[in-house]
């Protein structure tokens, strides 16, 4: 028993942690999506004579985004989207990248 | 059998303690008919009761608790409705005063004073922040742990009652076997699950046997001898037969007379420097050598029968002040109401830590009774004129010591009894192992399926830890939900690749950096004026096609940067948690560290 514990912490302190790159992506595409869907509604309710000037230059990349509440669910959309799609590639780049130098150190390769 | 060569399997038990007797008792349910070999004229060894004009008392004190179910579930097998649970009080007397053990903040704050309160606070930052480099002893394990005036106030003085050498000269593996082993799972388990009340119920009540811990034996006996068994008392095995690597026989001597018991198996708690000593032929010289070298602490009780009906509410009281030299006081009345004969008397047990031979242990019972008195009386707890009669009981081998060579020598005498082919060591002191009864009876059970059922059971690895920490494990209810969540615990807290998440965050900044730049440099017109401010930071960029290469290599250094800042900032976030559960974790153990006694 005290040996299985031992491996444990050695594990622990060892071995690196693997992301899962689904819940990574869909984490950072809620949380891109609602920062988008949120700055765009918070300048929409201020208001005023140009609304979110600098924040409509998203629209530059993102076709069909404005600072309008329609405009904040394209970019709520968009925002989840770029987010999944950067989130699942950074974890799974950090995984492929943590995966080949825990090989290295154990003296796989 | 006697004086026979056996002709089926037949066991023969050396001790009977709660080891031997559960193996005896196991080894009767597969129709197996033991032999018990006990030296005393009563059973129970270490958790024995003895008793004087119809008062019981019982040696140290032994409540009944485990989380081990198969121990559980002979106890009550057993004694059935004999058990009572009892409330579980205990204090220190210290300078006079009375603190709650478990120490209670308050009540040390209150009993100690302002003043010594605030220094030991003091002395507990300063130890945190300047602790000793090594730990090799006692003193500098329990200092870096609770400061230098809590350790002399609290720990010292009744260490050293019981061990009778200094803290500074007793090995910190002592205190650090049982919170070493606390495990991460366990650790972070803990963080994540409140306690049920069934954990503050085994710290705060406990079951008892009417009778005593005596009472659970004697019925263990009896069942032995129904089942066909035999448990011989006053049999004090003096030689033990082998040829090579086998036993062959015992030698036990009873009412002076030497008797030769074959076996086909052996299974021995007798103390495991006796058991070498006692080998014919002899040991090689090493391992005689190293079972020489093991030694035990013993104490002695002297009980005193007191005219008073009730005198104090705890269990026992841990005497840590020097001016006297009891170091623990048992009230058997409370641990149960049928260990008195008379209510309006009371008996209280003294108990003595020494050593087999000195001067304590060779007092005159007399003159300790005298002592106990005097003590008694000094102490406060009742009037020297109050106690009427009394009577010293002296155990012997109570505590295997770990001084600083122990290890070593232990591992020496393991290896050769490991090489015994039919036979077995178990309990607290045929393993040399600080177990505690429930443990103890746990490597007789273990013993008997090595034997019987060719399990490999390692008995030597059966240790007294798993009692407190696993408390936090029982915890959770569902055994399976228990490993699903410890596996995703532990997965969760491993660590993040520094070097993986910097070339991940950066290879996908430099690209993200790259195709921003290269749209815009596509699309043409007033080419990107926000997105070249970029500039500022990153000198040379523009937005351009040569600049969505240098974007690249700006993005990847940045990314690399942050993603490598992000991964050990989280690392060292966990570490800290980690720290934090950790210590917490050792804190809650230490505060019962006088329990371990």
């Amino acid at each position: 028993m005290a040996d299985e514990k031992r491996l444990l912490e050695r594990m622990a302190l060892t071995r690196a942690l693997h992301l899962n790159a689904t819940v990574q992506g869909v984490v950072t595409g809620l949380v891109t999506g609602l920062a988008i869907f949120i700055a765009t509604n918070w300048l929409v309710l201020k208001g005023g004579e140009v609304v979110g000037p600098h924040l409509a230059l998203l629209g530059q990349f993102l076709i069909g985004y404005r600072v309008t509440f329609a405009g904040s669910l394209v970019g709520f959309a968009y925002g989840f989207t770029g987010g999944y799609l950067v989130g699942y590639v950074v974890a799974g780049m950090y995984n492929w990248a943590a995966h080949r130098r825990e090989r290295k150190r154990l003296g796989h390769v | 059998m006697t004086g026979e060569g056996p002709t089926e399997k037949q066991v023969v038990v050396i001790g009977g303690g709660p080891a031997g007797l559960t193996a005896g008792y196991e080894l009767t349910k597969f129709d197996l008919r033991p032999v018990v070999l006990e030296k005393e004229g009563l059973v129970g060894g270490l958790a024995r009761t003895e008793s004087y004009k119809g008062f019981h008392f019982d040696m140290g004190g032994h409540r009944f608790f485990t989380k081990v179910e198969e121990v559980r579930k002979m106890w009550h097998d057993v004694l059935g409705g004999e058990f009572l649970r009892r409330p579980r009080l205990s204090r220190i007397y210290y300078n006079g005063k009375y603190f709650f053990y478990p120490l209670k903040p308050l009540n040390a704050l209150f009993g100690l004073g302002f003043w010594q309160s605030v220094l030991i606070v003091l002395s507990y930052i300063r130890w945190q922040l300047f602790p000793y480099r090594r730990e090799d002893t006692f003193e500098q394990w329990v200092t870096n742990r609770f400061g230098r005036r809590l350790f002399l106030t609290f720990f010292k003085t009744y260490t050293e009652k019981v061990w009778g050498i200094s803290c500074s000269e007793l090995k910190a593996e002592w205190a650090a076997q049982r919170i070493k082993d606390l495990s991460l799972k366990t650790a972070l388990l803990s963080m994540f699950f409140k306690p049920k009340t069934t954990i503050k119920t085994l710290i705060e009540e406990f079951d008892y046997p009417r009778l005593g811990p005596g009472m659970m034996w004697n019925a263990v006996k009896s069942e032995i001898e129904r089942r066909q068994g035999e448990v011989r008392l006053k049999s004090d095995v003096v030689g033990i037969k082998r040829t090579g690597n086998r036993i062959e026989a015992v030698v036990a001597r009873r009412d002076g007379l030497e008797e030769i018991i074959r076996g086909t198996d052996f299974i021995s708690s007798m103390p495991v420097t006796g058991f070498i000593k006692a080998l014919d032929p002899p040991a090689p010289p090493a391992v005689l050598n190293a079972a020489a070298r093991l030694s035990y602490r013993d104490f002695l009780t002297v009980v005193l029968i007191v005219n008073k009906p009730q005198i104090f509410d705890d269990n026992w009281i841990y005497i840590h002040d020097p001016s006297v030299h009891v170091g623990r006081i048992q009230n058997f009345k409370n641990w149960s109401p049928d260990m008195v004969p008379d209510p309006t008397q009371t008996s209280l047990g003294l108990e003595y830590f020494c050593t087999e031979g000195d001067a304590v242990w060779t007092m005159a019972d007399a003159d300790l009774i005298e002592m106990g008195r005097r003590e008694i009386d000094r102490i406060g707890l009742a009037r020297y004129e109050d106690v009427v009669d009394g009577c010293v009981v002296r155990v012997e081998k109570a505590y295997p010591v770990y001084d600083s060579d122990y290890a070593e020598y232990l591992s020496v005498v393991r290896e050769f009894i490991d090489g015994l082919e039919n036979c077995q060591t178990i309990g607290r002191n045929g393993l040399h192992r600080y177990n505690n009864q429930d443990h103890a009876m746990l490597t007789g059970m273990l013993a008997v399926r090595n034997l019987v059922l060719g399990q490999k059971n390692d008995l030597w690895s059966v240790n007294t830890d798993a009692e407190y920490h696993e408390e936090i494990r029982e915890q959770v209810t569902d055994h399976d939900l228990e490993e699903v969540l410890e596996g995703a615990l532990t997965q969760v807290f491993l660590k993040l690749d520094r070097v993986a998440m910097g070339l991940s965050f950066g290879l996908t900044a430099g690209a993200l950096l790259f195709l921003a730049t290269l749209a815009l440099v596509l699309k043409g017109g007033h080419v990107g004026p926000n997105l070249g401010l970029l500039g500022q930071y990153f000198p040379g960029y523009t937005v351009t096609a040569a600049g969505s290469v240098l974007g690249l290599l700006y993005g990847f250094a940045s990314g690399f940067v942050v993603g490598w800042t992000v991964a050990f900032l989280r690392n060292a976030t966990v570490f800290l948690y980690m720290a934090v559960v950790h210590r917490r974790a050792e804190l809650q153990a230490l505060r019962r560290l006088l329990d371990y006694f």
